[in-house]
């Protein structure tokens, strides 16, 4: 195992002009000097094996993707140390395209008016493929998704989905070290994201590439990522597994109750009898959030039986999703 | 093998512009419109001037290096500024830059392809209409071969000055007025639009001074040159390479400059 990518107390700070309102304030921004600096990332450090998969999160504009671009070489850090597979991304940007791969999930990388085995032939000349890696690729990935109907298509009549899916080949192609997927499930429905999911796991597993991803959703991270990097407002939050992070929140249990008579007011009550959860109701249900390490499940539960009628019950384990947002909401405590 | 990642390039774009059969056919159609409305321009000024011969050009010469130069204009237009200054605005860019070579060849080769088709759709008809209709006007010989060694010139020159413009929608992040700004200048003063030989003598003397002319008059005065004897064209070709190698630094220069825009200012 060597470390694949590390990241030394990096920082970037973009000046951006403070901006006025209105026709007289625009006309004033023609000659302010009036900057300020923001501040995107803050000090981060992290070193990634080869054959990780990590999931890097965070909730809008935290600075995820100016982290990632510089990784990929398109930023120059403010401050600080980035190696990528030994590279300076940013001062060996060519040397480095040649050993990563990108996919940004908004856009494409492939030729649009051209279908999509001429995009594959283009990259496979550009990153200078020889003819037998490029066949054994072309067979793991048939091997992997149905795509001989992919490869005639033209790119501009593919759907989002496909398109996506292609887009993941085509970074793949060149069999580089690490490869970066910027919300690469971002606006899929359902079942193409499990097979892309499916298709990422299996590169990652065969070619022991380093995968960086980045997402909002936590299936994708479920699915696929042990370890998970959490970042907000440009300083680094959380950098473990996905498990640890979990116990690190206390043992969460959601029991929801369906009880006889008016739901909010039912809620008030039960929010009296047990001071140390946390209450909520909507149309359906009352949700009480149990820390289990304060006091357990069954005994919030026959208490409450006591006090009312219980029609109905469910237990929900607490889910990524719902620490992730957590986290989001209150920080690290 | 260094070569086949670009040629793969020119083969990616010659298949692209076969897609779009419907904009090559509108391309020539619209060619022949502006070339009409040129003719009778130009007989206009000839029969206003009432002689057969202005600036030392006659009534079919102009004609016939006006045709040429709207063909090759046709071929050599790269529309570098709005590529460049869409991706930026798009953020296509960054996918560009993290491509294994360099963002300006890139941009080039990735053009190369609708050159090829362009000459084979535009320029070749077009030179041949011309040749076939003035029964000779264009002589045939050597200065065919000096010709498209100058034209390579011109094409190099050309773009290093598109990228160079295309660079400063870096910063001002608009594209539309500094690239019709850019087109006008080199319209104009590169003799694309009218003969240099039209121009007062005062802007002429300027024109020769600037890199444009290098674009468009240099390879169709030669190619319009009967016996072109080789003191006569080694000048302008020695101009030419002079302005190639002027402009390829310039636009490098350019490039690392704004590139570190985009990597300190994310563009």
């Amino acid at each position: 195992m060597s470390a694949m990518i590390e990241i030394k107390n990096v920082t970037k700070e973009f000046k951006v002009l403070n901006r006025r309102e209105g026709l007289k304030g625009s006309l004033k921004d023609l000659f302010s000097r009036n900057y300020k600096i923001v501040r995107a990332v803050d000090q981060i450090s992290m070193t990634v094996e080869q054959g990780e998969i990590v999931g890097y999160l965070g909730p809008n504009g935290a600075g995820k993707s100016t982290t990632i671009k510089m990784m990929t070489g398109v930023l120059e850090p403010t401050s600080g140390e980035i190696l990528v597979g030994g590279n300076v991304p940013y001062r060996d940007r060519t040397k480095n395209a040649q050993e990563i791969g990108v996919v940004f999930g908004q856009r494409t990388q492939l030729w649009w008016a051209l279908p999509l085995i001429e995009s594959f032939k283009i990259l496979k000349d550009i990153y200078r493929i020889s003819d037998a890696d490029y066949d054994e690729m072309l067979k793991l990935y048939q091997s992997l998704v149905d795509i001989e109907p992919l490869l005639h298509k033209p790119v501009r009549q593919m759907s989002l989905g496909q398109r996506t899916l292609s887009d993941i080949l085509a970074a793949f192609l060149h069999n580089p070290k690490i490869v970066f997927l910027d919300e690469p499930t971002i606006g899929l429905d359902v079942s193409m994201k499990a097979k892309i999911r499916t298709l990422i796991h299996a590169l990652n597993e065969k070619k022991h590439t380093t995968v960086i991803l980045t997402t909002h959703d936590m299936g994708d991270v479920d699915a696929l990522c042990r370890r998970i990097v959490i970042i907000d407002k440009g300083k680094m939050l959380y950098d473990n597994d996905v498990e640890h992070l979990k116990r690190f929140f206390g043992s969460y249990r959601t029991l929801k109750l369906r009880i006889a008579g008016d739901l909010s007011e039912r809620a008030e009550a039960v929010a009296k009898l047990l001071p140390e959860c946390t209450v909520s109701a909507d149309d359906e249900w009352i949700s009480v959030l149990v820390d289990e390490e304060k006091c357990k499940v069954m005994h919030v539960l026959t208490q409450l039986q006591q006090s009312f009628r219980i029609r109905d019950m469910q237990l929900e384990e607490i889910s990524t999703e719902d620490v992730i947002k957590k986290i989001y909401e209150e920080g690290v405590k | 093998m260094n070569l086949k990642k670009y040629i793969t390039l020119t083969r990616a774009g010659i298949i692209e512009s076969l897609q779009f059969r419907l904009s090559t056919i509108i391309m020539v159609l619209g060619n022949m419109l502006y070339l009409i409305v040129a003719y009778y321009l130009w007989k206009a000024i000839y029969a206003a001037a009432g002689t057969d011969i202005v600036n030392g050009m006659t009534f079919s010469d102009t004609l016939i290096y006006l045709v040429l130069a709207t063909a090759l204009y046709n071929f050599m237009e790269m529309y570098a500024v709005w590529e460049i200054g869409r991706a930026i605005q798009s953020g296509k860019i960054v996918l560009d830059l993290l491509k294994p070579m360099e963002y300006r060849s890139y941009l080039f080769w990735s053009y190369s392809g609708s050159f090829v088709m362009n000459f084979i759709a535009t320029f070749l008809p077009t030179f041949i209409a011309v040749c076939i209709v003035t029964k000779g006007a264009v002589p045939f010989g050597i200065n065919l071969l000096f010709f498209a060694v100058s034209v390579i010139f011109s094409v190099i020159i050309n773009y290093s000055i598109d990228f160079m413009v295309g660079t400063i929608c870096l910063f001002t992040e608009s594209i539309w007025g500094i690239n019709i700004m850019k087109q006008m200048v080199v319209t104009l003063l590169s003799g694309a639009t009218i003969p240099l030989a039209f121009f007062p003598e005062a802007l002429r003397k300027a024109a020769y001074c600037l890199p444009f002319q290098s674009i468009y008059h240099a390879p169709l005065s030669i190619l319009l040159q009967r016996n072109p004897q080789p003191a006569d064209v080694l000048p302008v070709l020695g101009l030419q390479l002079f302005w190639c190698v002027v402009t390829v630094v310039l636009s490098k220069l350019f490039w690392k400059v704004s590139i570190r825009q985009i990597t300190v200012n994310g563009g």
